[in-house]
């Protein structure tokens, strides 16, 4: 292995490792499946199966998605189902301090967490069952026993004012190149 | 027909939290594909989905993590071929396509590194201090298409590099952008050909076939698929100077 992509690689992880740790141990419950998610979404990006696009959004956005899609493809996994009908107790938190990077400041946590807190409490949910449960429209809206064009509605109000919210943080960047 | 149902807007913040399925799913993809305002609308919630994670309370991953992915990484590349065919093989290609994974993984990473400093950096001079840091930067300006521009990113190996491009027009399938070194007394010789999406985007690797310095241009022309052998077209992006 050449030093310096052993480098690159560790530059990445260094960087999200822990922001994709984190949206994993949310998604999945389980600190082992969470490990589990970290290691396959680094390999996968080291193996060049998951290709970044500069169109379809930046570095992070990248990663997080390939977290999140094997995250929820564990989450919708027979074994993990099965844990859940029993009744497992799943530990999330481990407990140890948190280290700070780029992507984990306070500011940028606090301004998140303020645009979600500030949508009614029937637009979040709509939104938080989608992305970390990975229900669709559908699933949500028999889920909440409510009409599948309410669920459209919520969810496209919610994503509109998170947008307006949070602009600063998702602003499209003009370099070409860029995501 | 209203304009909601023109365009899927309904159905665009769905799709992008991944919540969207059957015909409707396949109706955003193929709007978005022609259609520049929806697809700008599901970049902006494609932001919202990423800031998403930002919001959580942080959890460090486990300590021992780390070495074990690069453990796995590390015995996971090179990748090797089939044995069977390696026994049909030449010496010569059993070496030579270890190194061809290894300098794919190489650019690979190369390519994200050298994104992770581009996102976190405003654009300006800095920007371009930093893509010269992997390798050197080229700034391709639209002498043809004015509204386009382009940067040839080229790997620190010489041989190697990526070309973004924007502002170029999606051409017919019998036509192609194709990137060219032009050297004073010497043959133009091509770095590779490449098609833009429908925003007029594209993100190409390329070769780059003789020494940067050698060229006096580097220019971009538009020509018959699946390429020509020396430049037919005007120049549409061009750069004569570079460090």
């Amino acid at each position: 292995m050449q030093r310096g992509e052993e480098a690159a690689l560790e530059l990445l992880y260094a960087r999200y490792g822990g922001l994709v740790f984190t949206l994993a141990l949310r998604i999945v419950g389980d600190p082992e499946l969470a490990r589990e998610v970290l290691q396959d979404t680094f390999l996968r990006c080291w193996e060049g199966s998951e290709s970044f696009d500069p169109g379809r959004g930046r570095v992070p956005w990248w990663l997080m998605g390939i977290a999140r899609n094997r995250a929820i493809d564990l989450l919708r996994s027979r074994p993990h189902q099965a844990r859940l009908r029993e009744g497992e107790q799943l530990a999330v938190g481990i407990g140890e301090p948190t280290q700070p990077d780029a992507t984990d400041s306070f500011p940028t946590r606090h301004a998140v967490v303020s645009a979600l807190q500030g949508l009614p409490i029937a637009q979040r949910q709509a939104i938080e069952l989608a992305y970390y449960r990975g229900l669709t429209q559908t699933e949500i809206a028999h889920e909440l026993d409510t009409p599948l064009g309410t669920i459209k509605s919520r969810t496209r109000e919610a994503m509109d004012r998170l947008r307006t919210l949070l602009w600063p943080l998702i602003e499209p960047q003009q370099e070409i190149g860029r995501p | 027909m209203t304009e909601e149902h023109e365009h899927p807007i309904e159905n665009l913040a769905a799709y992008v939290l991944g919540a969207l399925e059957g015909p409707e799913r396949i109706h955003v993809v193929s709007h978005v594909a022609t259609c520049t305002t929806c697809a700008s609308l599901l970049e902006q919630y494609r932001g919202v989905v990423g800031a998403l994670p930002l919001g959580l309370d942080p959890v460090p991953p486990p300590a021992e993590a780390w070495a074990a992915i690069r453990a796995e990484a590390a015995r996971r590349r090179p990748q090797s071929p089939e044995p069977a065919r390696i026994k049909r093989l030449p010496t010569w290609r059993r070496v030579m396509w270890p190194a061809v994974a290894a300098l794919a993984a190489s650019l690979l990473v190369w390519n994200v590194v050298l994104q992770l400093e581009l996102t976190r950096r405003p654009p300006g001079p800095e920007v371009e201090a930093l893509a010269r840091r992997p390798g050197r930067l080229v700034i391709l300006m639209g002498t043809g298409a004015p509204a386009a521009s382009g940067r040839l990113l080229v790997a620190i190996d010489g041989h190697h590099g990526h070309l973004a491009t924007a502002g170029l027009r999606p051409l017919p399938a019998e036509r192609t952008y194709q990137l060219w070194f032009v050297r004073p007394g010497a043959p133009t010789v091509t770095g590779g050909t490449f098609k833009v999406d429908s925003r007029g985007r594209a993100w190409a690797t390329i070769t780059v076939p003789v020494p940067l310095d050698e060229a006096r241009v580097v220019a971009i022309t538009e020509e018959p698929a699946p390429g020509s052998t020396a430049p037919t077209g005007s120049y549409l992006l061009e750069a004569k100077s570079w460090r």
